[in-house]
């Protein structure tokens, strides 16, 4: 029951967090003067080229329409308003809705996160607690050299090496995101259920399609995993540091325990707290990071609208802003799911007797 | 005698020795890589001609090579007749490039810990709803990546800044101020949004040691609040947030770099050699070092600079912190 609780107060606080972050970026976005401020809304298409005196009395209208000119909270309310409404604005880069561009391009940036969370998350636990466990020993020290490396390797030169050997050089791993045609993908003999390429290939009876899709993805998470795999791992590997001398350890090896159980049954369990907390700070930076990979292995998920908008000619603040909305959605069920995996291996957080 | 203990540890000699290393070329920039034109520095030295587009390697005259530069990126000194293609001189910016990384790893690092800190301080001593408030604030600040923020505050503050035709004397003050101490969209966003660890820490910290036994006797015998605070709770604050901060430094650089590196801005001067070699990294028939020096040096100072940082902050966590001690 207490867990319950407890749940209910964690998904309490998301509409606060929600809030924060929205009146934060709109803080921002108010220092505008309201002319320029007002793009934000312009119509889909501009039907042609406009005068000066038509783009003034556009701008006026718009400003008197959305309340440019009134107090922030009011403007505000206004703007969540229009967020809820699913009305993010008119991209002009684009030339499509924000909200219908930023859901289209989900799924592919979700495939390559999950996959990747899916594969690092295991593995920096278990060489994090193998070194600690042993540490000064020789998995320790090989340990801590390809971490170190992991971490101080920027993302993109490793990734533009392994393009170089493995597509340019021995053509195992191709960029992009599938090499299928994109008539067959849109073909109505293949139902796009979920949106990824790697579990719609399998439900379509197209195995092939599952495969090639995991030949795209293998580069861009390997890439991804490495620096945020380390992270993971140093964090484990000192909370097991800690862990094991403690008395709790030596009583239970004096009991005769197997070291398995001790390992992962007593030492591991405490030494699991240090090792989420370190992932909730870095659950931004790791959507960061697959923008980047994203980048450089041609992807073409949410991080081309970064691209192509910072680039674009006309100044697209619909798309900036929207963006930066959805990117808070984003991080935000990764966060939820951190620290119900917190609540759950540590009784006291949930009981409310010690603060997160 | 714990100066001692830290230096008989090998990899602090080494943490010491490559940071050290990095602020003597830093210094000395001028002297191992003199300006071609004084009176108008640059992080760049402009070589070769408009049509030479492949990297030339390493001679007497260009001690690491050069790599073509194609387009003119307008965030570094617009050069109207410079903006065909020509080449830069990879050694003078390996060199300059250091004074960059600093300059931008220890400022941004120090403007985020000095913030989190506070804030992390006055959560922690002031508690109760205010304190609670301003943790959730800080966690919902942590949901936020920094990378939509560079683009937000690209376009609604430094669209003038970085428009090539506009001309300085029709910039705002404070805009002039940010072009005048090259502050870029990067730096504003990273120092937003990533002060939240240290705040968190801090908080911890405080709001445990708050309710100890010398905080109470410091109490009973008068002490001020601000006496209490700077003099007896931050100085136990601030030892693992040096530590934190310590680590920082070099993964900041790196992920500014990967910022340049697809394409949303910035001026860390390594980010930009590496942009430009993108193409020469590729190589021709899959060879990554075909092109070696376009990206070799550069990318190692980056690592080095990395490791260097990583280093001196386990050192200082093994020297400061009593419980990491053994």
């Amino acid at each position: 029951m207490t867990f319950l609780k407890f749940l209910i107060r964690r998904l309490l606080a998301i509409p606060l967090t929600l809030f924060v972050i929205t009146a934060v970026l709109f803080a921002f976005i108010v220092t505008a003067p309201p002319e320029e401020r007002a793009a934000l809304y312009f119509p889909p298409r501009q039907p042609r080229i406009l005068t000066d005196v038509q783009i003034q009395a556009m701008l006026e209208r718009i400003i008197v329409e959305h309340g440019l000119d009134k107090p922030y909270p009011v403007q505000y309310a206004n703007w969540v308003n229009d967020l809820l409404h699913g009305d993010w604005g008119w991209s002009p880069t684009f030339n499509t809705d924000v909200l219908e561009l930023l859901l289209l391009r989900t799924p592919v940036t979700a495939e390559l996160t999950l996959y990747s969370v899916l594969l690092l998350i295991p593995l920096g636990l278990i060489s994090g607690v193998a070194a600690g466990w042993r540490h000064g020993g020789r998995t320790d020290a090989i340990f801590r050299f390809t971490a170190f490396l992991g971490t101080s390797i920027p993302p993109f030169i490793l990734g533009l090496i392994l393009l170089s050997i493995f597509y340019i050089g021995l053509r195992w791993f191709p960029t992009g995101r599938s090499g299928v045609l994109d008539v067959t993908l849109r073909r109505a003999t293949f139902t796009p259920y979920t949106g990824f390429l790697t579990l719609d290939g399998l439900l379509n009876g197209r195995p092939d399609i599952t495969i090639d899709a995991f030949r795209h993805l293998a580069l861009p998470i390997f890439t991804l995993s490495l620096a945020h795999w380390a992270t993971l791992g140093r964090v484990t590997r000192a909370a097991m540091i800690e862990e094991i001398d403690k008395e709790y350890i030596t009583s239970a090896r004096a009991r005769g325990l197997y070291n398995r159980s001790v390992v992962w049954r007593h030492a591991f369990r405490n030494a699991l707290l240090p090792a989420l907390t370190s992932s909730i700070l870095s659950a931004a930076s790791l959507v960061t990071g697959v923008f980047v990979v994203e980048v450089i292995f041609n992807i073409k998920g949410l991080s081309e609208l970064i691209t192509k908008g910072i680039g674009a000619f006309t100044p697209d603040t619909p798309l900036a802003l929207g963006f930066a909305v959805y990117s808070v959605l984003l991080v935000m069920p990764i966060m939820i799911v951190l620290d119900l995996l917190k609540a759950i291996a540590d009784p006291r957080l949930r009981e409310g007797e010690i603060a997160s | 005698m714990t100066i001692r203990r830290f230096w008989s540890i090998w990899q602090n000699r080494l943490a010491v020795v490559i940071t050290a290393l990095f602020v003597v070329v830093a210094l000395a920039a001028p002297i191992l890589a003199p300006q071609p034109d004084p009176a108008n520095p640059s992080y760049f030295k402009v070589v070769g001609q408009n049509f030479q587009r492949i990297p030339e390697p390493p001679s007497e005259e260009n001690i690491l090579g050069t790599v073509p530069q194609i387009t003119n990126l307008p965030m570094f000194g617009f050069i109207p007749g410079q903006d065909a293609s020509y080449r830069w001189d990879v050694y003078f910016s390996l060199i300059w490039g250091t004074r960059s990384a600093l300059r931008f790893g220890l400022l941004v690092t120090l403007a985020t810990a000095v913030l989190g800190v506070i804030l992390g301080a006055l959560s922690g001593y002031i508690g109760g709803w205010f304190g609670g408030l301003l943790m959730r604030i800080t966690d919902a600040f942590l949901t936020f990546p920094p990378i939509a923020a560079v683009w937000l505050i690209r376009r609604l503050f430094f669209q003038q800044i970085n428009n090539p035709f506009m001309m300085p004397e029709l910039l705002r003050p404070w805009e002039l101020l940010l072009a005048r101490w090259q502050i870029d969209p990067v730096m504003i966003a990273l120092v937003m949004f990533s002060w939240m660890p240290y705040a968190r820490l801090v908080n911890s910290t405080i709001s445990q040691l708050k309710t100890t036994e010398y905080i109470q006797a410091a109490e009973s015998i008068g002490a001020s609040h601000a006496r209490i605070l700077f003099r007896h709770l931050l100085p136990n604050a601030i030892t693992p947030a040096i530590v934190l901060a310590a680590r920082d430094v070099g993964g900041l650089v790196i992920m500014a770099s990967a910022f340049i590196f697809i394409g949303i801005g910035g001026n860390v001067v390594w980010g930009v050699i590496l942009v430009t070699a993108r193409d020469y990294v590729i190589g021709i028939g899959g060879n990554p070092l075909r092109y070696w020096w376009t990206f070799v040096p550069v990318t190692s100072a980056l690592i080095l600079f990395s490791i260097g940082w990583n280093l001196l902050g386990d050192g200082l966590n093994t020297l400061l912190n009593p419980r990491a001690r053994r």
